[in-house]
């Protein structure tokens, strides 16, 4: 209970202090909008007729006839009240299109790290226990090739081998096969949702749409995760304490996972809370190519388009998150080892 | 060693685990809801982003979708092109309009509605909703208005309600591209009652709310609009607009947006999706020749792409130096890099007795011709050339890339030195609208494709799409007597004079006009090139 407390405390205390940064960014993105060379009035003034009075209304709707500080103050006070203005680009208010695109790439993004750990983790640990041997290098040969496709190159090939000669994955076309019903919507997240309901074979659909584009992500994600669990655990097993518990007889499996694991596990966690946010905003070329509807390729044709709206909702959401998974690795260092309290 | 063996083997269990969670997720199986063989699935790798057409920043994709779920007073007819189906500007048919009558001075056009004409909800359409909807085109703050006005179609006065099944349209002058305005996108029809019931004082004609909702009485009900990913569109069995009195062909129509265009192209070969319109060139190619889709190429004819220069800017504001560029230009090498051949050379060609047509665009007697080129550029004083740049923008990377490397080459040749600029799309269109290009590719629609309203729009005036900013008092008053000409046979006369002159002030040139690749399953048929460059679902069947 009491650590409850003290967990709740300090989760309060470093959510108040990013309030700042999180306002700098807000600022920072709206200035940097306004700079870029596009004007969004005469791009959606895109009839062959539209002339200046048109691209006039057009930039009156948006509210940029005003002067810039005018525009600043209108749009902070805007998003205190909730509202992130509304998106040229899919004719919808930002806050509605981000609530529905969000659950997507969180979803997209907590399975391929799922499976990026499940992978990586025991291939670091296979390779420290022998060091320099052919299953070292195998490790270390699947994380270059891992870093050095991009992902639209292994997208496109996982969906070339698994749709298209083998027939054995369902259409690369976002989250949900599109001939079915549409799937419930409790909290956006397809899985979750599905079992809510007690559909099985909807949850079977929509983890098959998942399962390309989330391996695509985690093989692009698998060489920090597994060449850090490599090094933390080379540095665990030569320690005094494994080598005494080993003297001890403990068992094998004992040795390795609660004590030598549970020891090398920090660096992980920082590195996987890192890859966490980078995935959710470097994925949009995995969502361009599965047609995934997530925020990150939402962002970009935005600002494709001079949107300013989205594309400062989008930073404003990614600047929390960031702030969120800061915490989340904070907290979770604490339960990792007990003696780590960072205030 | 014996303890390292047992320990890879506990990772090995974790990996297998790994790998049995990832089989058990490839295997699943889909699940099909609806009969697939009456359902059209259409993928592009545009967005819908609004049921109304006529809110500025309407995508091509969402005005599809409109001409399924509304109807209008009048549509185009189709023509054969080649072998293909296309639409006719010159033969106009009713569509909520059973018939329609023009009076002898073409100053009043009579539409008598189709009496068992409905709106989705059931009610019946009436003259007054007619009404209503174009007040509302002419009035509204949209796209709309600024596109009637180019049929003369600019005030409610205009528009009278007879009975209840009669309405009556005057204008100010005979102009030519009247009905045809009234049978493109933003003249849609929609169910004033509802409407009205969602209007505010500040938003009297209802925009926020039609956005999101389509109230018509088109072929198609607007089943899941979900901005950005997809529309499902669901037979609306009381319309009856397919000639002759049959409803749409398919029950259930989905328009996805699947961004990437190898997959659109894996899909459509694949049998997933029906019909692709979006592919690139040499994808279009490869499965035309693989034989198993049927691929329909139409020379997209009220559209072309042009080399511009901007005639205000030196050295673009001398004739000689554009003419000079324009025999320096690699046509063929472009033609077969940026489109692989797919598309109607606007090139090359010799202009003999009775040439120029009187159309628009026509064939340009350029070719590479560098000796030529450079004798030009020493008459405008340029002798060693001199410095610019060449623009495209991302969406048309592309096509415009190989061809921006070839222009360099070519233009190297003749003492002009060309720096590459690729810029975001709605940076192109800020520089463009305010003259700030010297020199670019960009391209040019007109939906309704005569030849003085691609002139009036696209050669006068100090607007956007003047891209070459030319102002000649020539083509000005040519053009604008053109448009209200009555003659036959003097708007013919005005027309060539137009391309004549035209070709000697060389503004810009016309390089050619792109196929549109419609590639679709064998068993899809009646495939009609459209105005709007899109789909019109209604067009399609099963066999």
């Amino acid at each position: 209970m009491a650590s409850a407390g003290i967990v709740a405390r300090r989760t309060g205390r470093r959510f108040l202090s990013s309030l700042p940064a999180l306002l700098g960014v807000l600022v920072f993105t709206f200035l940097l909008m306004r700079v870029l060379p596009g004007d969004p009035a005469v791009f959606f003034a895109s009839g062959p007729n539209a002339g200046k009075a048109e691209i006039e209304e057009i930039r009156r709707q948006m509210g940029l006839d005003k002067p810039v500080p005018e525009q600043l103050v209108r749009y902070l006070g805007d998003v205190a009240r909730g509202q992130l203005g509304r998106s040229m680009t899919t004719g919808q208010p930002v806050l509605t299109d981000l609530r529905q695109r969000l659950p997507a790439s969180l979803e997209l993004t907590f399975t391929a790290l799922a499976i990026a750990l499940l992978l990586a983790i025991p291939l670091g640990i296979a390779a420290a226990l022998r060091p320099g041997s052919v299953v070292d290098h195998a490790v270390r040969f699947l994380c270059a090739l891992g870093v050095c496709v991009p992902t639209f190159v292994s997208g496109l090939l996982l969906i070339y081998v698994f749709y298209y000669l083998l027939g054995i994955a369902p259409d690369p076309t976002g989250r949900v096969d599109v001939f079915a019903a549409s799937p419930p919507d409790i909290t956006g997240f397809l899985l979750i949702d599905f079992l809510l309901v007690g559909d099985w074979e909807g949850w079977r659909a929509a983890a098959g749409q998942l399962v390309l584009p989330a391996l695509t992500m985690a093989l692009f994600v698998l060489a920090p995760l597994a060449r850090i669990t490599r090094a933390a655990m080379l540095s665990v097993l030569g320690s005094d304490f494994i080598r005494t518990a080993r003297s001890l007889g403990l068992p094998r499996r004992r040795v390795i996972v609660t004590y030598a694991l549970r020891n090398a596990i920090l660096p992980v966690l920082t590195i996987a809370g890192i890859v966490f946010s980078t995935m959710l905003g470097a994925n949009v070329l995995v969502e361009k190519v599965f047609s995934w509807p997530g925020v990150a390729s939402y962002a970009l044709d935005a600002l494709l388009a001079s949107d300013y709206a989205p594309v400062q909702g989008f930073v404003l959401l990614m600047a929390s998150l960031f702030v969120v998974v800061n915490l989340t690795v904070d907290v979770l260092y604490g339960l990792a080892d007990p003696r780590v309290s960072i205030e | 060693m014996q303890e390292g063996t047992g320990v890879t083997k506990t990772s090995m269990r974790m990996g297998g685990l790994a790998a049995a969670f990832l089989t058990a997720l490839v295997v699943a199986a889909p699940a099909h809801a609806q009969s697939r063989a009456e359902t059209l699935r259409y993928v592009t790798g545009a967005a819908v982003n609004t049921l109304d057409p006529t809110m500025p920043g309407t995508t091509r994709e969402a005005f599809a979708i409109s001409l399924s779920t509304y109807d209008r007073l009048v549509s185009f007819g189709r023509k054969k092109l080649g072998d293909n189906w296309v639409f006719d500007l010159d033969a106009i048919r009713g569509e909520l309009a059973e018939r329609y009558e023009v009076s002898p001075d073409g100053l009043t056009l009579t539409f008598f509605l189709r009496k068992d004409a409905k709106f989705q909800d059931g009610t019946p359409v009436t003259a007054d909703d007619v009404k209503w909807s174009l007040d509302r085109a002419v009035s509204a703050k949209s796209l709309a208005g600024p596109q009637l006005l180019t049929g003369s179609l600019t005030s409610p006065d205009q528009f009278t309600v007879v009975d209840p099944h009669t309405f009556k349209v005057t204008l100010p002058k005979p102009d030519r591209l009247a009905l045809p305005n009234l049978a493109t996108v933003y003249a849609i029809i929609i169910n004033s009652k509802v409407a009205k019931a969602h209007a505010t004082p500040e938003d009297p004609w209802a925009q926020a709310w039609l956005k999101d909702h389509a109230v018509g009485s088109g072929a198609y009900s607007v089943d899941v609009f979900k901005p950005g990913e997809q529309v499902v569109l669901k037979r609306n069995a009381d319309w009856t607009g397919a000639a002759p009195d049959k409803p749409a062909g398919f029950k259930r129509v989905i328009a996805q947006t699947i961004p990437d265009p190898a997959t659109r192209a894996n899909l459509v070969e694949k049998g997933d999706a029906d019909i692709v319109i979006d592919l690139q060139a040499n994808d279009a190619l490869a499965l035309k020749e693989r034989g198993k889709l049927k691929v329909i190429a139409t020379p997209q004819f009220n559209a072309l792409t042009l080399i511009s220069f901007n005639t205000k800017m030196p050295p673009f504001d001398k004739a000689e130096v554009r003419q000079a560029l324009a025999y320096a230009l690699p046509y063929d090498a472009m033609f077969k890099a940026a489109l692989f051949g797919r598309g109607k050379p606007l090139f090359g060609a010799t202009w003999g007795e009775g040439d120029p047509a009187a159309a628009f665009p026509v064939a340009q007697p350029v070719t590479l011709d560098l000796p030529r080129a450079k004798a030009l550029l020493a008459k405008a004083g340029l002798p060693d050339g001199f410095s610019t740049t060449f623009s495209f923008n991302v969406g048309q990377a592309a096509t415009a890339e190989p061809m921006a490397a070839l222009i360099r080459e070519s233009l190297e040749k003749i003492g002009v030195k060309v720096e590459i600029q690729k810029l975001p799309d709605a940076q192109m269109s800020t520089q463009v609208s305010e003259k700030k290009l010297p020199f670019f590719t960009e391209g040019i629609v007109a939906w309704l494709p005569s030849p003085d309203y691609f002139y009036r729009n696209f050669y006068t005036g100090n607007q956007r799409w003047n891209y070459s900013s030319i102002d000649d008092p020539e083509i000005n008053e040519l053009a604008a007597k053109a448009r209200f000409e009555r003659d036959p046979a003097k708007y013919d006369d005005e027309v060539r004079a137009l391309n004549r002159r035209n070709f000697a002030l060389m503004p810009q040139i016309p390089i050619w006009q792109p196929n549109q690749d419609a590639v679709m399953a064998q068993s899809v048929e009646g495939y009609t090139y459209q105005f709007h460059r899109q789909v019109d679902y209604r067009d399609l069947s099963r066999k």
